[in-house]
């Protein structure tokens, strides 16, 4: 667990080629971050399906040769992450769609974000510990 | 004779009578003089005669991921050579012989052949340690366990519970061109590769996904509508429909890329 002070807060940063064989990459920090925090094998198996689909919902729309920018932000029991690319005409977001149906089901918190020249899915879980 | 002897007579009568044969057998297999064909015949009906015991070890391993006729398979290779090596002199019984001999076939099987890609066999090892102290652990807490309780179990760190968890995502690896268990074949993995997912933002998802819902198998149908609908846990999941919550998630991930991939088709 992180507990070097209490509401202790760490920051981490990937950068990746935006392509879907570095996907990879990022669902095992994912998993390897939520270890630490100590969310349970339940909520790290949830965590990598969202991660997938976050993934995938941000490199349909990046540009060609654009790089995945993943920050996250750790919190006790909590797991942030903010997942963007660059994107020069970004598609409405669309809340219809199944793979986002997926994402809201398996987070505490998602969104998305679509301005011309940028394209962003953000998304939060708590760990079951936490909200118990 | 005690009231336990009376009641189990029955079944060491049938015992005495595999013992008597099993002894018989042996003779016959043994016997420098028997002709070769005696001592072939004498071995394959040894072989049968115990095989219940192999169905028996095998059935301990059931809910491991490998299907149980496999493991009937390798378990009779153990049978076999217990048959070969079976010392009659030794003054022990051949099921007492064998049955490690038999277990430890269907070990290394799960050990050597089972998995889909090479992985270390120090990290095979700390997998099923993981996958062990995980449902030992989801019973006891009632929920999922952390990484770092099943290390406290296990006593390592969670660095290497993080590792072994990598790992078992090798255990099972599917074929690109497979398709799902059905016999009508749905899309492959090999169908879900290589598309442009553009045009599936612009689909009317609802109407689309209920067809595809329809056209699952019906565990994992089952398995998509308790995890989405009724929002259980994987492990939830895997009590409901009595498989591992490895199992389950590996499912689920299968089950979601075929969605995607179908989706993107229409």
């Amino acid at each position: 667990m992180i507990t070097s002070g209490v509401g202790a807060r760490y920051d981490v940063e990937l950068r990746l080629p935006a392509d879907g064989a570095y996907a990879a990459v990022l669902r095992t920090l994912t998993a390897g971050l939520a270890a630490r925090l100590d969310f349970t094998m339940d909520d790290i198996e949830d965590l990598r399906i969202a991660v997938s689909e976050t993934a995938a919902m941000v490199l349909d729309e990046a540009d060609e040769g654009a790089d995945l920018v993943c920050r996250f932000r750790l919190e006790p029991g909590e797991l942030q992450l903010d997942c963007s690319t660059t994107s020069a005409a970004p598609t409405k977001p669309d809340y219809d769609n199944f793979g986002w149906q997926v994402l809201t089901t398996l987070t505490t918190d998602a969104s998305v974000e679509a301005t011309p020249g940028h394209y962003a899915v953000r998304i939060a879980l708590r760990s079951t510990l936490d909200t118990q | 004779m005690t009231k336990e002897a009376t009641q189990d007579s029955g079944r060491s009568a049938a015992l005495e009578q595999t013992r008597r044969e099993n002894l018989r057998l042996f003779a016959i297999f043994r016997d420098p003089d028997a002709s070769e064909s005696e001592r072939s015949a004498a071995r394959e009906d040894l072989v049968h005669l115990h095989l219940a015991l192999v169905e028996h070890c095998a059935r301990r391993f059931r809910n491991r991921g490998e299907p149980f006729e496999d493991l009937v398979q390798v378990g009779t290779i153990g049978l076999i050579k217990s048959v070969d090596r079976f010392d009659t002199e030794r003054g022990v019984e051949f099921s007492t012989y064998a049955t490690p001999t038999i277990i430890g076939e269907i070990k290394r099987y799960f050990r050597d052949k089972g998995w889909a890609i090479r992985v270390p066999r120090r990290l095979q090892e700390l997998r099923m340690q993981i996958s062990g102290a995980t449902s030992e652990l989801t019973q006891t807490l009632g929920r999922s366990p952390t990484p770092r309780e099943i290390a406290d179990a296990i006593g390592c760190s969670v660095e290497e519970i993080i590792e072994g968890m990598e790992s078992s995502n090798a255990y099972a690896t599917l074929s690109l061109d497979a398709t799902d268990d059905s016999d009508d074949g749905g899309p492959s993995m090999l169908d879900a590769i290589g598309i442009d997912d553009e045009a599936l933002e612009h689909v009317e998802i609802r109407e689309s996904v209920k067809p595809l819902l329809e056209s699952l198998p019906p565990r994992e149908k089952k398995i998509l509508l308790l995890r989405f609908f009724k929002n259980m846990t994987q492990s939830e999941i895997a009590a409901e429909i009595g498989v591992s919550q490895m199992h389950v998630s590996r499912l689920l991930t299968r089950t979601l890329e075929q969605l995607r991939a179908s989706l993107d088709h229409d």
